[in-house]
C-alpha cells in the first residue's frame, strides 16, 4: 500500500486552531488575485509533515500560493499558504503547513470560520506584464517570494487549484477539515515557478523544495463554503472521512 | 471479439528483492497459460517512476520473455511512449522491429505519450508538446520500417540518411494501436488508420455511438503506414470464479486496489494546466469505469467480474456495442494470489470464451516475409 503520512498529530495539534463550529457563515470573495507555484520537495519532510490520514503524492510537491481579496466580510485582506500537496483517499488535497495574513481581522475569522492557522505579516502581490510576484515577509524578514514567470494565456477550465486541508482541534480532538472552495475564472495565466526567497523555518519547518513544476496567477470569484468533509487525521482517509450534513 | 491480457507489473511493498521478481514470474506464468488457452494478445504497458503501480519501464525485455516462451499469442508492445525525452523514435522502431522478429512476427506495436507529471515531469518533457511529438514519430516509424533508408527533419527529431534496422518480421509492418488518452482521441486513431486501445467510455451508448464514427472516419482515413488497423480494444478486469459472488468480491477488491495505486500518481491534468490534456488520462477512465454504480451484485456494469454466465452477459454488451478486442488486468498489487488468478484465466477459457465466435481464432496476421 502506498506511504502514508506520520506526522505527530498529537504534537502538531499543540499550535493548531480551536474550532468551536463547523458551521461557519460562507464568504463570497470576488476578484481575487491569485499567484501560484508548485515545486517539488524532499520526501522524507514532506511524509513527517502530513498526517498518517493521507499518503504523500508520488512525487510530493507543495503549492506556494499568495492571494489578493479586494473585496471579503472584513475587507480586503492579503493571504499566503504553502501547503503540501497529498492524497485524501485516491483525492489530491492540499494539506496547510503555514499561512501568513496581512489583517487582524480576517486571521481572526479565518481561523474562527475554517480552521486557517495564520500570523500576521506583510503579504503582497504586484502583477507585471512579464512576472506575477507574492511576497510575504514576517518581522521585517521576507519570508517567500513567489513568481508565476512570463505568463501565457490559457483556459480558466484547465486549471485546478486544489481543495485545502487544516488540522484543527475540535471538541477535544483533531480534527482536519476540508475547504473546498469555487471558482470562476475570469483571467488565467501559466509561467514558469520560481522561488526568490522561501524560508523552510517560518513555514513549519517540513517544505523544503526541490525541483520546479509549473506555476499560475489567476483572477477569479471566488469563496469560502461551509465546510462539507471532515476526517480523522489518524485513519486513513477513505475509513475516517465523515460528510457534513447541511445544518 | 478477441480477448488479450494486460500487465502495469504492479509491486506492492515492501520492495525486497524477491518483490519485483515474483511479479515478473507471475505474470510469465500467466502469459504462458493464456497462450495455451487460447488468448490472442498480450500487452505491457511503458511507464516509469509509478511506485507500486506500474515496475514495467522496460516493456520490450518482458515481451521478449513472453515471445520467447509462448507459440501463438500475439504481443502487444504498448503503448510505447512517443515523446522525445522518454524514448528517441529510431530506437522505438529498432526494438520493435527485433521483438517482432523475435517473436515470429506476433507484434501489436502501440503508441501514445503519458498522462502523469510523475512521468513527463520526470523527464522534464512539455505537456503541451506530447500529443505533436505522437503525431510526428507515428508518421516518420512505419517509413524507418518500410524505407531501406531513411531521413528526417522535423520539430521533435532530425537525422541524416540512415538505414533503420531491423527491418520487422511482418511485412509491410506491424499492426499500429494508439492508446486512448483524452476524448477524441479515437477520431485520432481513425484518422490515421490506427486502432484505438482502451475504448472506456462513459456509457455503453456513448461507446456506441463513437465506435460509429470510429468505422465512419476510418474508411477515409490517411493511413500513417501501409496497412489500416480497423479495430477497437477495450480495457477491463477480469476475475472470473464459479461462485459469483466470491468473484465479484475477489475481483472488486482487485479493483479497488488498482484504483487506490493509481490514486496516489499525479496526472498531468493536476499539475500543469494545459489543453492538452484535458482529462486525466486511461488512468482514470479505467478507475471511472470500474467505479461505477454497482448493480445488485455489486460490481458495475460492463466489469468482467463474477461467475462465468454473469461475465458473458457483460462482455456481450462490449461486444454489442461494436468493441473488437477487451484486454483485461488479471491482478493489482498481488492482491489475488497466483494460483486463483490462474484458475481464473483457465475458467474464463473454457466457459467464457466459448460464447464469442472467433474468441479463439488466429488473427492471421502474423508470419512475415513479403
Amino acid at each position: 500500500m502506498p506511504v502514508s503520512g506520520r506526522l505527530d498529530v498529537g504534537g502538531a495539534l499543540d499550535g493548531a486552531v480551536e474550532l468551536e463550529t463547523l458551521d461557519p457563515e460562507p464568504w463570497e470573495l470576488p476578484g481575487a488575485r491569485i499567484v501560484q507555484a508548485s515545486l517539488e520537495i524532499v520526501e522524507a519532510a514532506a511524509e513527517a509533515a502530513i498526517p498518517p490520514a493521507l499518503h504523500p503524492s508520488i512525487p510530493p510537491y507543495a503549492t506556494f500560493t499568495v492571494v489578493e481579496f479586494p473585496e471579503s466580510p472584513v475587507g480586503p485582506f492579503h493571504l499566503a499558504q504553502v501547503r503540501i500537496v497529498a492524497r485524501a483517499g485516491i483525492r489530491p488535497r492540499g494539506f496547510l503547513v503555514g499561512a501568513v495574513v496581512d489583517s487582524e481581522p480576517a486571521a481572526t475569522a479565518l481561523a474562527a470560520g475554517w480552521g486557517f492557522g495564520t500570523s500576521v505579516g506583510e503579504v503582497g502581490l504586484t502583477v507585471r506584464h512579464d512576472r506575477w510576484i507574492g511576497r510575504v515577509a514576517r518581522h521585517g524578514q521576507t519570508v517567500l517570494e513567489v513568481v508565476c514567470r512570463d505568463p501565457q494565456v490559457i483556459n480558466g477550465a484547465d486549471v485546478d487549484l486544489l481543495d485545502s486541508l487544516h488540522l484543527v482541534r475540535y471538541e477535544g480532538d483533531g480534527l482536519i477539515v476540508q475547504v473546498d472552495p469555487e471558482y470562476t475564472y475570469r483571467e488565467a495565466h501559466r509561467g514558469g515557478a520560481e522561488l526568490g526567497v522561501f524560508v523552510p523555518d517560518a513555514w513549519g519547518g517540513a517544505v523544503r523544495p526541490t525541483s520546479p513544476n509549473v506555476a499560475v496567477a489567476v483572477v477569479a470569484d471566488t469563496d469560502l463554503p461551509k465546510p462539507r468533509f471532515v476526517m480523522d487525521p489518524n485513519r486513513p482517509a477513505v475509513e475516517g472521512t465523515r460528510r457534513l450534513e447541511p445544518a | 471479439m478477441k480477448f488479450g491480457i494486460f500487465y502495469e507489473l504492479s509491486v506492492p511493498r515492501p520492495w525486497d528483492a524477491e518483490a519485483e521478481h515474483t511479479v515478473y514470474m507471475n505474470a510469465l506464468e500467466q502469459v504462458r497459460l493464456a497462450d495455451r488457452v487460447g488468448f490472442d494478445q498480450v500487452w505491457a504497458v511503458e511507464h516509469h517512476f509509478l511506485e507500486e503501480y506500474s515496475h514495467c519501464s522496460a516493456p520490450e525485455v518482458f515481451l521478449t520473455a513472453c515471445a520467447a516462451q509462448t507459440e501463438r499469442i500475439r504481443i502487444g508492445h504498448g503503448i510505447v511512449i512517443c515523446v522525445p525525452e522518454f524514448n528517441h523514435p529510431v530506437r522505438i522502431a529498432e526494438r520493435a522491429a527485433a521483438l517482432d522478429i523475435v517473436s515470429g512476427g506476433r507484434l501489436e506495436f502501440g503508441t501514445g505519450r503519458s498522462a502523469t507529471w510523475t512521468e513527463l515531469g520526470g523527464f522534464k518533457a512539455n505537456p503541451d508538446d506530447t500529443k505533436k511529438s505522437w503525431d510526428e514519430f507515428v508518421h516518420a516509424i512505419p517509413k524507418m520500417w518500410t524505407q531501406e533508408r531513411f531521413s528526417h527533419d522535423g520539430h521533435f527529431f532530425s537525422m541524416p540518411s540512415r538505414a533503420v534496422l531491423p527491418k520487422p518480421y511482418q511485412r509491410p509492418h506491424p499492426p499500429m494501436w494508439v492508446a486512448m488518452s483524452s476524448p477524441g482521441t479515437e477520431f485520432d486513431a481513425a484518422d490515421r488508420g490506427m486502432g484505438a486501445l482502451g475504448v472506456n467510455f462513459a456509457s455503453f451508448a456513448e461507446t456506441e455511438q463513437r465506435v460509429k464514427e470510429y468505422r465512419r472516419r476510418i474508411q477515409n482515413c490517411d493511413p500513417v503506414g501501409e496497412i489500416v488497423t480497423d479495430q477497437l480494444a477495450s480495457v477491463n478486469f477480469l476475475y472470473c470464479h464459479p461462485d459469483d459472488a466470491r468473484g465479484v468480491d475477489i475481483g472488486m477488491r482487485m479493483i479497488r486496489t488498482f484504483q487506490y495505486m493509481a490514486g496516489q500518481l499525479d496526472m498531468a491534468k493536476e499539475v500543469f494546466p494545459t489543453r492538452s490534456y484535458p482529462t486525466a488520462g486511461l488512468l482514470a477512465q479505467t478507475r471511472r469505469q470500474a467505479a461505477g454504480p454497482g448493480d445488485e451484485r455489486g460490481a458495475p456494469e460492463g466489469i468482467a467480474v463474477g461467475n462465468p454466465d454473469q461475465i458473458i452477459g457483460q462482455l456481450k454488451k462490449w461486444e454489442a456495442c461494436g468493441v473488437d478486442r477487451i484486454n483485461l488486468l488479471l491482478n493489482a498489487a498481488e492482491n489475488i494470489p497466483q494460483d486463483q488468478v490462474l484458475d481464473s484465466l483457465q475458467l474464463f477459457a473454457d466457459e467464457v470464451m466459448p460464447a464469442f465466435a472467433g474468441a479463439r481464432e488466429p488473427v492471421g496476421m502474423a508470419g512475415g516475409g513479403s
